[in-house]
């Protein structure tokens, strides 16, 4: 009997992670709602705090754009930094450690499918909010941007792996630490206004998350006039580093905290 | 032993079993870290969006005391309304024990007076450091020694009454869904954008902005930064006196009682007979 090869097995199992994910995209409603309408409030609540002060126009495009990476974060958060938590909670972890494949695969099976998920619940975010509140956009800059917007949602992802692996320590602490990463990172991203606003060391620590330096390169783009933190070409430069960094790091932590939990049993550890 | 004891006792312990779920999972001083910081957070972003715009011009202090004080003081309603509602669900799905507090002698009401209580407690740290950080670091007109407490505490009081009202009569709505998780903070982010917190409700388009003068959050917004503010207070309605506010406060409270009773009452038979209470919902 022949064995499929390892890279069959690594290909194979991305698309059996994503999978439940795609499916998940429309076929669990009461998510549809909460994943679009959470950030489009938020969005929309910003928006009006921008009128109430009479801000120029430019400004409500800030806060669509940062509501859109928004939807993105969050379910980096939920859906994948902290998964093996609820996976472990499900008795679903073991099953993965036992199951002939890697952890990473696994991971990126989710990115994957969370990445579409939430690409659904930005486009949403985005149309309505522009059409509700008349915001344009540079034609010239769309595409650049979207090619901006690709990198920095893969570094996302990257960062969300390697949250994975250490929210593998945490127990039921996680969802709290889960919720701790929410408005801290909308302030050291800039999601709302412009990262030069928080200066240069604020600014430096929030680069740390792609997020930061891809929203401002992205608004420099699709909004001229931003306020902008560093050069494009650097801050895109960075993200790809990020890209790069971020991966290799998710999987060296990955493997490490993987042997860690399987030595301290934290696999089947339930916390739920 | 009395009706009234035993409806005490319940009350206790719903008040610490609440407190213990929002708390036990973790070393005080990381709890308090994580209490602080997600409002504090909060407040600044608002702090730096108006920067923005408006730099240091003059009045800037008069303008971030209006932000700063509705960010601190909505951690009561996204405790007192996320929180509860949140945990009703939790109660069924991942705790199955609403069964056992629907069958214990303890009114239902109660048992979640107390939940709700516990989780106030947690506002009321989260709400103490903001004001005091933002004033210090922003240099906001707020002098502890000038503040008006009894118009602050009444109307807080009576604010605090309607949100666990609401709150109550919607965790039990969400009983009926079978995975409401998250539809809590959603419900809060709409009495968010509703109530005055960060901006003046008269920037609303007109249906909303007379949805959110039936709110009673938005009168107990104003009554907070008249006694906050006294005269430095930025006024959603300059032409009321603190008397007609407070009134306003009362009747919309009043009414917001009365509807979250009858909801509640409506979500409590549908719940009863379609066997919603011991459900089992995969949490």
């Amino acid at each position: 009997m022949s064995h499929p090869s390892a890279v069959r097995i690594f290909l194979k199992t991305i698309l059996a992670r994503a999978w439940p994910r795609l499916v998940s995209t429309y076929r669990n409603r009461t998510w549809v709602v909460t994943e679009t309408l959470l950030p489009l409030i938020g969005t929309i609540a910003m928006i009006y705090v921008y009128r109430s002060l009479h801000a120029p126009a430019r400004y409500l495009g800030f806060v669509v754009l940062g509501g859109v990476l928004l939807a993105f974060w969050q379910n980096v958060i939920y859906s994948m930094a902290t998964q093996f938590f609820w996976d472990r909670g499900a008795g679903n972890l073991e099953l993965f450690a036992m199951a002939p494949t890697s952890l990473a695969a696994i991971l990126l099976g989710m990115a994957f499918g969370g990445a579409y998920v939430s690409l659904t619940r930005a486009v949403t975010i985005l149309l309505v909010a522009s059409i509700l509140f008349g915001v344009g956009y540079s034609a010239a800059g769309l595409l650049p941007a979207l090619g901006v917007f690709v990198l920095t949602i893969s570094a996302l992802y990257c960062l969300g792996m390697l949250l994975a692996s250490l929210f593998l320590f945490y127990q039921r602490e996680a969802w709290q630490l889960a919720d701790a990463m929410q408005e801290p990172i909308y302030f050291l991203s800039g999601f709302y206004f412009p990262v030069r606003s928080l200066g240069a060391i604020a600014g430096g620590v929030g680069s740390l998350i792609p997020l930061t330096l891809g929203l401002d390169a992205i608004r420099q783009l699709v909004l001229p006039g931003t306020p902008r933190f560093i050069p494009l070409g650097w801050e895109i430069l960075a993200v790809v580093v990020q890209l790069a960094g971020y991966a290799i790091l998710s999987l060296i932590s990955l493997r490490y905290l993987e042997r860690r939990a399987r030595e301290d049993a934290r696999l089947i550890l339930r916390s739920t | 032993m009395s009706a009234a004891i035993a409806q005490w006792r319940g009350f206790k312990a719903a008040t610490r079993l609440g407190w213990e779920i929002s708390s036990n999972w973790t070393r005080p001083l990381i709890f308090v870290i994580y209490s602080v910081l997600r409002p504090l957070s909060g407040a600044f972003i608002l702090v730096v969006m108006y920067r923005v715009i408006s730099g240091s011009a003059p009045g800037t202090a008069t303008y971030l005391a209006f932000l700063v004080s509705g960010v601190a003081f909505w951690s009561f309603v996204q405790y007192g309304f996320a929180g509860l509602a949140n945990g009703m669900s939790e109660d069924r799905g991942e705790y199955r024990m609403l069964k056992y507090v629907y069958a214990s002698p303890v009114h239902f009401y109660v048992y979640l007076l107390g939940r709700g209580l516990a989780q106030l407690a947690s506002a009321v740290a989260s709400t103490a450091i903001v004001l005091v950080v933002a004033t210090i670091a922003l240099r906001l007109p707020i002098d502890p020694l000038r503040v008006n407490y009894p118009l602050l505490l009444g109307a807080s009081v009576l604010a605090l009454l309607a949100v666990i009202g609401m709150a109550m009569a919607y965790g039990l709505l969400l009983l009926l869904a079978r995975d409401s998780h998250g539809y809590g903070d959603l419900g809060a982010s709409v009495l968010y954008v509703v109530s005055g917190a960060i901006f003046p409700i008269s920037v609303l388009p007109g249906v909303l902005a007379t949805i959110a003068a039936l709110s009673p959050l938005v009168y107990w917004m104003e009554l907070i930064r008249r006694s906050l503010l006294g005269s430095h207070a930025i006024r959603m309605f300059a032409t009321l006196s603190d008397a007609d506010v407070l009134l306003r406060l009362l009747v919309t409270t009043a009414a917001t009682l009365i509807v979250a009773h009858l909801v509640f009452g409506w979500a409590d038979r549908m719940a009863r007979r379609r066997g919603l209470i011991d459900m089992e919902s995969n949490w």
